[in-house]
Order: structure tokens, then C-alpha cells, then sequence
């Protein structure tokens, strides 16, 4: 087995009297689909936010692909190989869907102190921003102006702008939440296409879509792990029946 | 340099100190609750002070003036919210700053034009014109002394009110905040009018202490502003508590420093160098403090919680 | 060769989609032709004041238009420009090139160290201490009785090799040179890798610090720039004014750029010397008007332009250029499809 993408070690955060991550523990393998389940509270945005980098955990390690990133700022993180879906959707608005691309694609190869050629008709930015918007399904709706954009489409164009950094892990926060029937079988379809490809970290309500996505799930109550399995492990789990399955079913 | 020199002076400093609380106070909230740009602050400070003047002139009474004076300021505070402000909330910070630029000029030409360009002068009350001994053998204006009274008072108030009564905890949960201001509702609307007014009514008032010691002229709210400003930066944004000792620091620092920095400058240059670069170089003390402050604290001595 | 045919390249482009920029620039070109026929020597003088305060607003624009950066102390820079022209002179040094080079330097430095502690806060924070900083570099120069202190100083014009100064239009010419030079300067950078990174974090810090870049970098590198264009405008208002005062960086003026930017357009090309032109003309003629109407009270335009401003705040969308462009799409579709993005 390969050594995990993501490692958490021991980290633990409080907020004055709040404990909102204790002593956690938690691995993400390369290429896996890992979800992140809990009730409201359980900590999940909390514990996403330190893996990204926009909280620091109070102690414990977090390691990205064997290397300490605890220390590291959020554009750091990025570099290293963390891309990332917010809970509201996260776009530039007043720039069109291509523009958006091209920007992400210019920022990966990361040469944007440059004072001279112009960015929205270089080739080779449109050629690979044009790429990107194809992985999503997006490539027809390029020229639309992102506030023209449906709700579906607008996740979809924040997803690829995850994507266009070639991270090793996505943390996707609430993907489907305000979704459609229809958006949320989109997105499902395109997550799944990602098996293998990038060690995906996913929280979501939508429990059909986490059941269908997902090759192992955590389950997480007020800052702790109380079980880590497979699907059917997860389902069949008692203390999960108990503490939140049972009461949301 | 005798200790009644330097009694007197942090005396004139608590007294400039105080007088800027009261327009750093309501601004203070209106910037940190509201999340508006209001500059023209400072012409609420002048249209005490000519209402105060305008009123002493006419009854001959400084007293009548200025009780007359200071429900004139709540009204046109009060006005000025209803016919422009609450329309600029949704704005941006840019183009708040833009329209209430436009509100400064348009105070300042219409003071102007109803009072003539030059200042204008009122008599103080004999009750208030003498000297009062803070000490033996320590004379002080008496009406400094009294506008130090009038002002402590009146932050005693500001300070009790906001931190006592249930206006005053949505103050201050709105100045932690913003977004859950927005989120008490219909509330919100005669709330925010409210602290309009009365802020507008603290800067009058502190116009109508001023008019007397300084000049009652167009534009004489704007430094006051200013400094202000600086006060609020120093004190942390929607923190009432902060503008109140960011206030009386920045009113020593200034005074202070106005009397003593030449005479410290003349230790190194000649006179005639010291004497005119001192109050300059005292008038910028006041901002230096401001930027080791901000090196420190980029949110102020007192941030309200839960902003960055 | 074939670098210099690229750059020419991008500047062609950029003024193919910068047409009103570059038709009010071509027109500031002329006009000396027109004041010479209609023998009206005072509008040059008008003219070369709306070119300087359009260069200033123009790199003021590029952190409040394109960066979202809100500085409210502008002013200090075009002061520091202006006094390096008065410093320099006071100790001998006539070379305007020299004087020039000065102010880039000292606008420069100037705007890293405010840009660095200013740019730590956003929002009113911003507003507020950038007017701070500006209201301290103010009381410096009140304070430096050497150079005149609060009076200001008296200078001459400054030598620029043969151009001499003083020969009619020179002047004219050197600043329509130097707003030639701004202007495509920007034009290129706002299109740039840099200048669309600036423009994504004005629209959305968070996801651009999400694509791995460091907004504070790009935001304080823009700062520094917009600091040197005002100090190069400041330098030239000197020479302009034969004078400098700590007036030419009161706070109101750093008020005047920001309305000159909304006035004209914010975060457009052609705005901010679109907005100098209407600002100045309003400053210019609104006591001519009145005195026509209102005799009594020629001397308070002020009463007028105030509300004028509320009013295009309340009402005025996009500004002037807005207004145009909108005006343009109007005419264009009722011919032709619309084409417009």
C-alpha cells in the first residue's frame, strides 16, 4: 500500500470552552474518495479549514504526501497540492466562465508577475483553459459571464477551478448543498470520474450521494472519530446507528 | 518649565481630549455598527457651533444657546439620515466616501452663505470667563474646566448606555458583528437612526464647547474629524470604550506635545527653527503614534471581537 | 527585433479595444491647434491642469478601480513628487529627469512602507489609515520651515536638456507625453498576467488565495506603482505650478481623485482623464454659470457640486464612461446586432 496523500495526526482546535477537533486522527489514500460525515457541529468545516490552512490546529501534525505542511499558509498549502470547493459557491464574479479558467491555469503556472503579454488572449492559457472547462462539462457555456450562470453550473465552474492547480487532494465542502435532483446526479457523475485520479476529501449531507461516492467514510461526533469503515461497514455500524444514522433516517 | 505649566497643559490636553470623544464616539459606531463612511462628521461639530453662537448672539444668553443648540443638532442629525444617509447604506465604501464628501462641501458653502466666510465670535457667560484654582497658586480657565466637566459627563453617559441598557448590547453585538446588525430586522432601521442622531448630537455639542475657545468658521469640523479618525483607528473600530482612551491620549499627545516639542526642539536647533517646525512636528507625534500603534495592532487597541 | 515587434504588437491590440482612451488622448494632442485659431491661450493652461490630475487619477485607479484597494491618501504621493522637484531645486539641482527620477524613488519607497502596514487591513480600516499616513506626510512638509513650511516655496520650472520650459507648449508636450506613456503602461498591465490577477482578487481574494497566490504581493506591488504614476504627476505639477505648498496634498485632494475616478468611470482605461476633463471644466465654469444667474453667489459652486455629487452616487451607474458605452450599445442595436460583451 502506498503512503496516504493526507495524514492528520493528533490535531486538536478549541474555541475558548468549545472543543471543535480532539486529538484527531485520520488518513486519505491516493486516489480514494473519502467522505467526511457528521451532524451539524460535529466540527467537519472546522477540521476542512485546517487541512486547508485557514485555521491552525492548537496541536498535532498534518502532513500532505510525507511532508509536514502544519506551518504552511493557505497559498502554500495550495502549491503543495490542496485544491478546494467552498461551502457557498466560490467563483470570480464579472469574469466570464473562460476568463475564470484561464486565470486558475495562469496561476498554476505560476508566472503572474508578468507586467506584458496579455492574459485572456494568450493561446496556450486558452488552450489549457479550455481543457479544464471540458473535464466539468463547461466547455460550451466558456464565453457566458459567471452571473449568467445556473447554480449547477457555477459549482461546477468552482470544481474545475479546484482542479486546475493538479492538486493531490480536493477538499470539496458541501458540493451538492442547494442543488437539484439533476445538478446533484451531475456532480455525483463528475466526482466519481475523479476516482483515481485525485485523493478526494468530501463533506456532505446528501447520504444517497456520500453511499455512492464514497470508498470509505468517516464518521465524526463533537470533534472525534467514532468509526472509519466502508459504506456497508459504516451502514452496519451500531455506535453510527446510535449517535446520527438512527436520527436523521 | 514649572509643574504649573505642565498641570496646566495635561489639563488643556484631557479638555481636547474629551471634546474629541464626543465626535469619535458616535462615529466610532456609525463606522464600525453601520459600516458606513461618514466624513462629513465634522459639519455636524460646525452646525453646533454656529447654532450654539448664532442662538448666544440673538438672546444673549450662552446657557439658552447652548440648550437650544443641542436639539437643533439631533434634528439635523436626525433629518440628514432620513433624506440621504439611509440611502447610501447598500453603497460601497467609495462611493459613501464620495457622497458624503459632497455633504462637506455643501455644509461648509451653505454655512457660508447663510454667516458670511468670516468667524464668528460669541461672549461667555462672566460665570464662565474667569479662572478657577485647580490648585493653590494654579489658575485655570474656567471654561475649560467646565467643558472637561460637561464632556466627562456626557462620556459617563455614552459609556453607561452602551454598556447598560439593551440598545446598547445590540451596539455592541452589531459593532462584533455587522452581519448579525443586519440581521435584527426592522429594528435595525430606527436603531441606526438613532445612534445617527445622537452621534450627530455628541459632535455638536462638542462644536458648540469648541466654538468659544477656537474660531467658529466654515470647515472648522474637519481637522476635528480628522483626528477623529485617528482616534477611532487607534481605539479599534465600533469600540466606544477604545475611542474614549484613544481620545484622551491622542488629546495629551497633541497638547503635550504642541507646548513641550519646541522647547525639547530647541535643545538641537536654533530658536526660530524649533518655534516653527515644533507644533507641525507635533501635529504629525499624534500620527507617528498611530503608525507604531498599527505596526503592533493593525486593528486597534480595542478591536471588537470577532472581526479581524 | 523581434521583441520590440511584439511589444508593438500588444500596444496595437491594446489601443484597438482602448479606442476611447486613445481618441480623448489624440484629442488633448490637437487642441493647441485649436486654442492657437480661436486665440484662447488660457485653455492650454486648463488643459495641461486636467492632464496632470487626469495622470494622477489614472494611477490612482489602478488600486481602486482594478485592485478594489480604497486609498484615501493619494495626494501624499503627487505632494512627494511635487517636493522633490522643490527640494531639489532648493539645493541647486535644476535637472527634471533627476527630478523625476527622485520622486519615482521616493513615491516608491513611500508607497512599500505605507502600502505595507496599510494593506495588513481592508475595508474602512483601509480608508481610514491611508488618510492617516497622508494627513502625516501633510504635517512633515508643514513642518519643514526650510522649504517654506506651511507658505511653500517659489521654484522655476525645470531643464530637461534643450527643451526648455519656458518656450511655449513645451510643457504642454512634455505632460502629454508623459500621459501618452501612463496610458499605454496601463493599457498593457491591465491586461497582463498581473493586471487580471489584480482584477480576480479585487472580485475574490478568497478564491484567488485559493488558486495558490499571495494577494497581499500582487496588491502591494499595484500599490507602488499607482504611488510613482501620482509622484510623476506630482513632479510635473511643480514644474506646472511653479510652486509647491503642502496644499497640493490637502486631503481634500485625495478626495477630488476619487471623485474624478467616479465621475469618469471606475476601473476603466478612459475614465479617470474622462473625469479630470469633467471635473475641472464643472470647477471652471459652475462660478461662470452662476454668475450669470445668481450673481451674489458666484463665489459658492460648492453649494451645487456637493449635491451634484450625492446625486452621482445615488443615481449615477458605471460613471461616464458607463454612460457612453451605454449610449454606444444603443445606437449599435438599433443597426446592427449586438456585439458588445
Amino acid at each position: 500500500m502506498t503512503a496516504p496523500v493526507l495524514s492528520l495526526e493528533n490535531i486538536s482546535k478549541t474555541f475558548g470552552a468549545l472543543i471543535a477537533t480532539s486529538g484527531l486522527s485520520l488518513d486519505v489514500r491516493a486516489g480514494e474518495i473519502h467522505a467526511l460525515i457528521g451532524p451539524n457541529g460535529a466540527g467537519k468545516t472546522t477540521l476542512i479549514q485546517q487541512i486547508y490552512g485557514a485555521l491552525s490546529p492548537d496541536s498535532g501534525s498534518i502532513f500532505l504526501n510525507g511532508d509536514d505542511i502544519t506551518s504552511l499558509s493557505v497559498p502554500a498549502r495550495v502549491r503543495k497540492g490542496i485544491g478546494r470547493s467552498f461551502q457557498i459557491s466560490n467563483v470570480l464574479t464579472g469574469f466570464s466562465v473562460l476568463e475564470n479558467a484561464i486565470i486558475a491555469e495562469q496561476a498554476r503556472r505560476g508566472h503572474c508577475f508578468s507586467f506584458l503579454s496579455p492574459a485572456f488572449s494568450d493561446a496556450s492559457l486558452i488552450a489549457g483553459a479550455e481543457q479544464l472547462l471540458d473535464r466539468v462539462g463547461l466547455l460550451a457555456r466558456a464565453s457566458q459571464q459567471v452571473a449568467a450562470l445556473a447554480h449547477g453550473e457555477r459549482r461546477m465552474l468552482e470544481l474545475a477551478l479546484a482542479l486546475a492547480g493538479q492538486p493531490s487532494l480536493l477538499l470539496l465542502d458541501e458540493p451538492m448543498a442547494g442543488a437539484g435532483i439533476e445538478d446533484s446526479q451531475h456532480m455525483t457523475q463528475i466526482i466519481d470520474q475523479l476516482r483515481g485520479k485525485v485523493a478526494i476529501l468530501l463533506i456532505e449531507h446528501d447520504m444517497d450521494a456520500v453511499f455512492r461516492l464514497a470508498d470509505r467514510i468517516t464518521v465524526l461526533v463533537e470533534g472525534q472519530i467514532i468509526a472509519v469503515g466502508t459504506p456497508d461497514e459504516i451502514s452496519q455500524n451500531q455506535h453510527v446507528k446510535a449517535a446520527y444514522l438512527g436520527d436523521d433516517s | 518649565m514649572t509643574i504649573t505649566l505642565i498641570l496646566e497643559q495635561i489639563f488643556n490636553g484631557l479638555q481636547a481630549g474629551v471634546t474629541l470623544f464626543l465626535v469619535a464616539a458616535g462615529l466610532t459606531l456609525i463606522l464600525g455598527v453601520m459600516n458606513f463612511v461618514f466624513l462629513a462628521h465634522g459639519a455636524q461639530v460646525m452646525i453646533g457651533a454656529y447654532a450654539a453662537a448664532a442662538i448666544t448672539n440673538a438672546t444673549g444668553h450662552f446657557y439658552i444657546g447652548i440648550l437650544l443648540a443641542i436639539p437643533l443638532t439631533f434634528i439635523s442629525g436626525y433629518l440628514l439620515e432620513y433624506l440621504v444617509i439611509r440611502h447610501l447604506y447598500r453603497r460601497d465604501h467609495m462611493e459613501q466616501v464620495l457622497a458624503t464628501f459632497g455633504l462637506i462641501l455643501f455644509f461648509n458653502e451653505a454655512i457660508r452663505i447663510g454667516f458670511g466666510p468670516a468667524a464668528l465670535f460669541s461672549d461667555l457667560p462672566p460665570s464662565l470667563s474667569g479662572f478657577v484654582e485647580i490648585l493653590p497658586g494654579v489658575p485655570y480657565p474656567a471654561f475649560r474646566l467646565w467643558v472637561i466637566v460637561v464632556g466627562l459627563c456626557c462620556a459617563l453617559a455614552i459609556g453607561l448606555f452602551v454598556s447598560r441598557t439593551r440598545t446598547g448590547a445590540m451596539l455592541r453585538a452589531g459593532a462584533e458583528n455587522p452581519e448579525m446588525a443586519a440581521a435584527l430586522g426592522v429594528n435595525i432601521k430606527r436603531l441606526f437612526r438613532l445612534i445617527f442622531a445622537a452621534g450627530a448630537t455628541f459632535a455638536g455639542i462638542a462644536g458648540m464647547m469648541l466654538g468659544p475657545l477656537t474660531a467658529v468658521q466654515p470647515g472648522m469640523g474637519e481637522p476635528l474629524l480628522i483626528l477623529s479618525l485617528v482616534v477611532i483607528i487607534i481605539g479599534g473600530i465600533g469600540s466606544v470604550r477604545g475611542a474614549f482612551i484613544a481620545a484622551i491620549i491622542v488629546g495629551l499627545v497633541d497638547t503635550v506635545g504642541r507646548v513641550f516639542l519646541p522647547s525639547l526642539l530647541r535643545l538641537f536647533f536654533d530658536q526660530a527653527t524649533a518655534d516653527g517646525a515644533g507644533p507641525a512636528l507635533a501635529s504629525m507625534l499624534v500620527y507617528i503614534l498611530m503608525a507604531v500603534i498599527l505596526i503592533f495592532r493593525p486593528t486597534g487597541l480595542f478591536p471588537a471581537k470577532g472581526r479581524e | 527585433m523581434a521583441g520590440i515587434l511584439r511589444i508593438l504588437g500588444i500596444i496595437g491590440s491594446g489601443m484597438a479595444h482602448n479606442r476611447m482612451l486613445w481618441l480623448v488622448v489624440a484629442g488633448f494632442g490637437l487642441f493647441p491647434i485649436f486654442t492657437h485659431v480661436a486665440d484662447l491661450p488660457f485653455w492650454n493652461d486648463l488643459a495641461m491642469r486636467i492632464m496632470l490630475l487626469g495622470i494622477a487619477a489614472m494611477g490612482l485607479n489602478l488600486v481602486l478601480g482594478y485592485g478594489g484597494m480604497v486609498s484615501f491618501g493619494h495626494a501624499a504621493f503627487i505632494g512627494i513628487g511635487a517636493y522633490c522637484v522643490g527640494i531639489s531645486q532648493y539645493y541647486g539641482l535644476m535637472d527634471g529627469w533627476l527630478h523625476i527620477l527622485f520622486a519615482l524613488l521616493a513615491c516608491g519607497i513611500t508607497g512599500l512602507i505605507i502600502g505595507v502596514l496599510a494593506l495588513r487591513t481592508s475595508g474602512i480600516y483601509f480608508i481610514m489609515i491611508t488618510l492617516g499616513f497622508a494627513q502625516m506626510l501633510f504635517f512633515l512638509f508643514v513642518s519643514l520651515e526650510n522649504f517654506g513650511g506651511d507658505d511653500g516655496m517659489s521654484i522655476d520650472r525645470a531643464e530637461f536638456g534643450i527643451i526648455d520650459l519656458y518656450e511655449p507648449l513645451r510643457l504642454y508636450f512634455l505632460i502629454w507625453g508623459v500621459l501618452v506613456l501612463v496610458g499605454v503602461m496601463l493599457m498593457v498591465i491591465v491586461r497582463s498576467r498581473f493586471g487580471v490577477t489584480l482584477q480576480a482578487i479585487k472580485s475574490n481574494e478568497t478564491r484567488v488565495e485559493a488558486m495558490g497566490l499571495v494577494p497581499l504581493h500582487y496588491k502591494l506591488v499595484s500599490y507602488v506603482m499607482s504611488a510613482m504614476i501620482c509622484g510623476l504627476a506630482g513632479a510635473l505639477f511643480a514644474s506646472w505650478q511653479e510652486y509647491v505648498s503642502p496644499d497640493i496634498m490637502h486631503w481634500t485632494r485625495s478626495g477630488e481623485l476619487m471623485i474624478i475616478i467616479i465621475l469618469g468611470g471606475l476601473g476603466t482605461l478612459a475614465g479617470p482623464i474622462i473625469g479630470a476633463i469633467v471635473f475641472l471644466l464643472l470647477e471652471e465654469f459652475l462660478p461662470l454659470m452662476l454668475e450669470t444667474l445668481l450673481p451674489a453667489y458666484a463665489e459658492n459652486w460648492m453649494i451645487i457640486f456637493g449635491p451634484l455629487l450625492v446625486l452621482v452616487v445615488l443615481f449615477g451607474r458605471g460613471g461616464l464612461v458607463g454612460l457612453i458605452n451605454r449610449i454606444i450599445d444603443r445606437l449599435k442595436g438599433s443597426s446592427a446586432s449586438r456585439g458588445r460583451s
